[in-house]
């Protein structure tokens, strides 16, 4: 192809790209629920646990202090951001406690005696009736009387009171100005999000519209705002590792450029070289698309980390291109090579499509098909676009040094077996744990982050994220009946200081027996007159001042039990419709707690119970889901292994070259993982994927070392790509170790030092490096 | 410019008649103070007043304390935004004095009135002092309608430096009078009218 014919076919291939990226982007749904990357719930108590770990309430909650101005200008401010919060479709609730509960909402007002607990101990008789009206006497001879001479004609008993007190959080901040005001002059407000707590992309655009939010509001210049919570602190967290990644790929990309020039010394070489992986990635992309619709932000994190082995395809072909031949000779010489190298891998691959682990199964389809379509690439598409003049590396004496250098290298026999046996003893004698099943260890938040987290949580009595009540039942009101039962428990815990507070679903709403219980105990219209009639004797009040009263009560006779459905449509229905969660058939109640001090004295309801109440520890519930899900990527990719073997062997048929290719691979899979485990790092799904990725690149240097080869110049071809691609692995994920962010490090670290591994026991074990390895094998 | 004029204007209009601003200085207290008192108060919802006797406590600004001692035992004790009732064995009951606006508009006036702080008390009410025969009275008339919206205004009575009466005229017609000092022994007039109240206030 001409030099014009080439620059044209480079521009249209970009081009193409492009337009393809462009289409990707606008069809393709990356989902950042960690939930979906899962073993899908096998049950429904796991449905509930999943949806808990990323979706329970006090996961969305962002927690906010407004510092920095005066007392006056706060309580507006506080009032400007939850006014624009409640205006915003990406949050469901705002709250800084001006919403005053005394005022009893007018649905809930006649059902006011079936939601007290008052006529649980007493009867609404004279001797009743005579106390309450001697202290209501008193009430109105107190500073604060003025409040209460609006409801006393219809509430002499004070049930909205008593359920208002019912309601109210026992750990509120102090109210100033009609706002929670800290006692540091901060003021406190709550936001729960629509999205959940562990979508961090959507976590980010609420964070944005609320610092927005604030910002537009008059004197916010003057003042701070603060947030925290936990999806604050995930949105953060993933903000800088993104940072942090695109930093270091800057850096590693340049080195990338410079260490290609320097092996080919051509520059169009740069505008090549990313185009296979390029192409495979969209191709992987498009796939996903029409596969599954929709894909999870860590299938593609873990997908691209895996398609690194792609980058070796180009590197391949410059490298082989041959003095005095057309620019395909090289590639037809690899090919075969190459072509069993992705090939086996794909097959590999295979085995995650057979995990049933929606994640994983993503993550199959992307890498196979990208793996497919790189390789396609680099064999048909990208010899003629070439540059017409190249150096044939076999002339380099550089080359010519090192592979003779590495020709005279030791290579004692029992090399392999001795560093096998170091390292069974690192893992062996390795510290515990040999497993991170805390996704959120590798990203850790700021301790000062979590410090003030802890603070305005405690300030505002904000539920515990890592601890949940949870109630099982057949309905939604054997759930309440439940909690009924468990309540005086729950009071005992409170004072003894096992836990703070317990939202029981029974604090909002009694279950209908509790209701008509107390609605038969409502006297009817001519006792009620009597016994008010007799306690009033002698008191001071005006005639029929409580007619009202009587007409409330007589109607509250007739009502039919408010049921949860009802009770959801008032004003704190949210709050009761988040706790009551219906699972195929079976009910949950999720109490929220506050302030766990003793979770042991807790856990011990389950036992009480016969198990229709538990405590949930989310944390350890979770690192439970990434052990199991741990233990299905590693059936697969034992799976893999096997598979692997079976398709270079079957390829070969030839045991013992096949013994030569695997053994260094496996070997160096195993010292990678053995050095980690000595330095007393516990292994994550981030670990497992970087080692995956690393014997992927292993796997070429033991088939191109151990390919045989007509000359001495084609084994020198070799031995360049191999360097040109060592140097480039160990570069980019050498950058990516020097990162603070734990899951780069791990990453980084894991992948150069395989990298580094795969090499050393590829020249040990797979390279041919006399005839004597040619007879040997053909005898 | 227009600000330039505005400004002493509103300052004038903030500033109470000096000869109250006097009165006012006059009637600040020692911390702490406490005097005996007899409360009538007027309940539209009651057939007829209720009469308290008791102590009030002054401890400095925001804190205040009202004991009842007759007809039964309740100490409420005020100390920044917190309010506790005690009754004779009950477990204390807490608010937050922001639950109650009236409250604490009143308890802004207390303060300022035992504070001797005329200028605080001026950013409240409208004040007006009216001399008569036996002393003098106070009016004060809150400026803000809506946190008060119970207070119509807020007179006291007295003579020389002691004040002799604090009475609160409620918008719904309800009314609270508090005999003070040696007033608060003082034989009530029969049957206790707000008039009658008032005409015992003023004597000399």
């Amino acid at each position: 192809m001409s030099g014009r014919g080439r620059l044209v076919g480079i521009t249209l291939w970009w081009l193409a790209l492009a337009l393809a990226a462009f289409a990707v982007q606008h069809t393709l749904v990356v989902n950042n629920d960690l939930r979906s990357f899962m073993p899908p719930p096998r049950n429904a108590d796991q449905k509930v646990l999943m949806d808990e770990i990323g979706d329970g309430p006090a996961s969305r909650l962002l927690l906010m202090a407004i510092s920095g101005a005066p007392p006056e200008k706060l309580a507006a401010l506080s009032r400007g951001l939850v006014h624009s919060l409640r205006a915003d479709k990406r949050f469901t609730q705002a709250v800084n406690g001006s919403e005053s509960l005394i005022q009893l909402d007018a649905k809930l007002l006649p059902y006011r005696y079936l939601l007290s607990p008052t006529l649980d101990r007493a009867r609404f008789d004279e001797p009743f009736l005579r106390e309450q009206l001697e202290e209501r006497l008193q009430d109105l001879g107190s500073p604060a009387a003025s409040s209460l001479e609006d409801i006393l004609p219809h509430d002499p008993t004070l049930e909205t009171l008593a359920l208002a007190q019912r309601w109210t959080p026992r750990h509120a901040p102090a109210l100033r100005d009609g706002v929670w005001i800290s006692s540091h002059e901060e003021a406190l407000l709550i936001a729960t999000t629509r999205a959940p707590g562990l979508d961090t992309a959507a976590q980010a655009e609420a964070i944005a519209a609320l610092r927005a939010a604030f910002t537009a509001l008059p004197d916010a210049a003057a003042a701070k705002l603060t947030i925290s919570g936990p999806g604050y602190i995930g949105a953060q967290i993933a903000a800088s590792t993104r940072a942090e990644a695109e930093r270091l790929s800057a850096i590693g990309t340049a080195g990338f450029a410079i260490l290609l020039l320097l092996a080919y010394r051509s520059a169009s070489i740069l505008a090549l070289v990313a185009l296979p992986l390029a192409s495979g990635a969209l191709a992987g992309l498009a796939a996903l698309v029409l596969v599954f619709g929709n894909v999870h932000g860590i299938t593609l994190a873990f997908g691209f980390t895996l398609l690194g082995v792609a980058q070796e395809y180009p590197l391949r072909v410059f490298s082989h291109r041959r003095a005095g031949s057309d620019s395909t000779a090289g590639v037809r010489g690899v090919w075969p090579l190459l072509r069993l190298a992705i090939v086996s891998a794909c097959i590999a691959y295979l085995a995650f499509l057979a995990s049933g682990v929606p994640g994983l199964q993503q993550l199959a389809v992307f890498t196979i098909v990208a793996l497919l379509v790189a390789g396609a690439a680099t064999r048909w598409l990208l010899p003629p676009l070439l540059p017409e003049r190249f150096r044939d590396v076999a002339a380099s004496p550089l080359m010519q040094r090192a592979q003779r250098w590495l020709a005279a290298m030791p290579r004692p026999r029992a090399l392999p077996w001795i560093a096998l046996a170091l390292a069974l003893l690192a893992l062996w004698f390795a510290p515990a744990p040999l497993w991170q099943n805390n996704l959120a260890a590798l990203a850790p938040a700021p301790p000062a982050e979590l410090a003030r987290e802890g603070k305005l949580r405690a300030a505002l009595g904000a539920p515990d994220v890592r601890y949940l009540l949870v109630l099982h039942a057949d309905s939604a009101d054997a759930v309440l009946q439940l909690s009924e039962r468990i309540s005086a428990q729950v009071d005992q815990w409170i004072s003894a200081h096992a836990v703070d507070d317990v939202e029981l679903p029974s604090r909002w709403l009694p279950s209908m027996e509790t209701q008509r219980s107390r609605q038969a105990r409502l006297p009817d219209r001519a006792t009620l007159t009597a016994a008010l009639d007799a306690a009033l004797k002698d008191l001071p009040f005006q005639p029929g001042l409580f007619a009202p009263f009587i007409d409330d009560v007589e109607a509250a006779r007739d009502l039919s039990p408010l049921s949860p459905e009802v009770f959801e449509h008032s004003p704190f229905g949210a709050r009761l419709a988040a706790m009551l969660v219906e699972r195929d058939g079976k009910w949950y109640g999720l109490t929220a707690l506050d302030g766990v001090h003793d979770p042991s004295v807790l856990a011990g309801i389950a036992a009480q119970t016969g198990g229709a109440v538990h405590l949930l520890d989310l944390k350890s519930a979770s690192e439970t889901l990434v052990a199991q899900y741990r233990t299905r990527i590693l059936q697969a990719l034992g799976v893999a292994f096997v598979l692997l073997v079976l398709a270079v062997g079957l390829a070969f048929r030839n045991a013992r070259r096949a013994w030569h290719v695997l053994a260094p691979m496996s070997l160096a899979t195993l010292l990678a993982i053995a050095v980690l485990r000595a330095c007393g790092v516990p292994l994550s799904l981030f670990h497992l994927v970087a080692v995956t990725l690393a014997a992927g690149l292993g796997l070429h240097y033991a088939l191109f070392f151990e390919r045989p080869v007509a000359d001495a110049d084609e084994a020198r071809r070799t031995l360049h790509a191999t360097l040109v691609c060592v140097a480039a692995a160990v570069l980019v994920f050498g950058l990516l170790a020097t990162s603070a962010e734990p899951v780069l490090r791990a990453i980084g670290a894991t992948v150069a030092l395989g990298v580094a591994f795969h090499f050393i026991l590829s020249t040990q074990m797979a390279m041919r490096t006399d005839s004597t390895r040619h007879d040997r094998d053909a005898g | 410019m227009t600000f330039g004029i505005l400004l002493p204007a509103l300052l004038l209009a903030a500033t109470p008649p000096p000869d109250a601003a006097d009165l006012i200085a006059r009637l600040k207290r020692p911390v702490p103070a406490s005097t005996a008192y007899t409360e009538v108060r007027f309940v539209h919802q009651l057939t007829r007043p209720l009469i308290l006797r008791g102590e009030l406590d002054y401890g400095g600004a925001d804190k205040l304390g009202k004991r009842v001692d007759a007809p039964y035992r309740e100490t409420t004790t005020i100390s920044g935004d917190n309010v506790t009732v005690t009754r004779a064995d009950r477990t204390p009951k807490h608010f937050d004095l922001e639950r109650a606006p009236e409250l604490k508009a009143l308890m802004g006036g207390f303060s300022a009135l035992l504070g001797g702080d005329a200028a605080a008390l001026a950013t409240l009410y409208t004040i007006s002092l009216v001399d008569n025969t036996g002393g003098w009275t106070l009016t004060l008339t809150p400026h803000d309608a809506a946190p008060s919206a119970h207070l119509r205004e807020f007179v006291i009575d007295g003579a020389g430096n002691e004040p002799h009466c604090f009475t609160l005229q409620q918008a719904n017609g309800d009314a609270s009078v508090m005999l003070l000092g040696p007033l608060a022994a003082a034989k009530l007039p029969q049957p206790p009218t707000t008039a009658a109240l008032a005409t015992l206030c003023r004597a000399p």
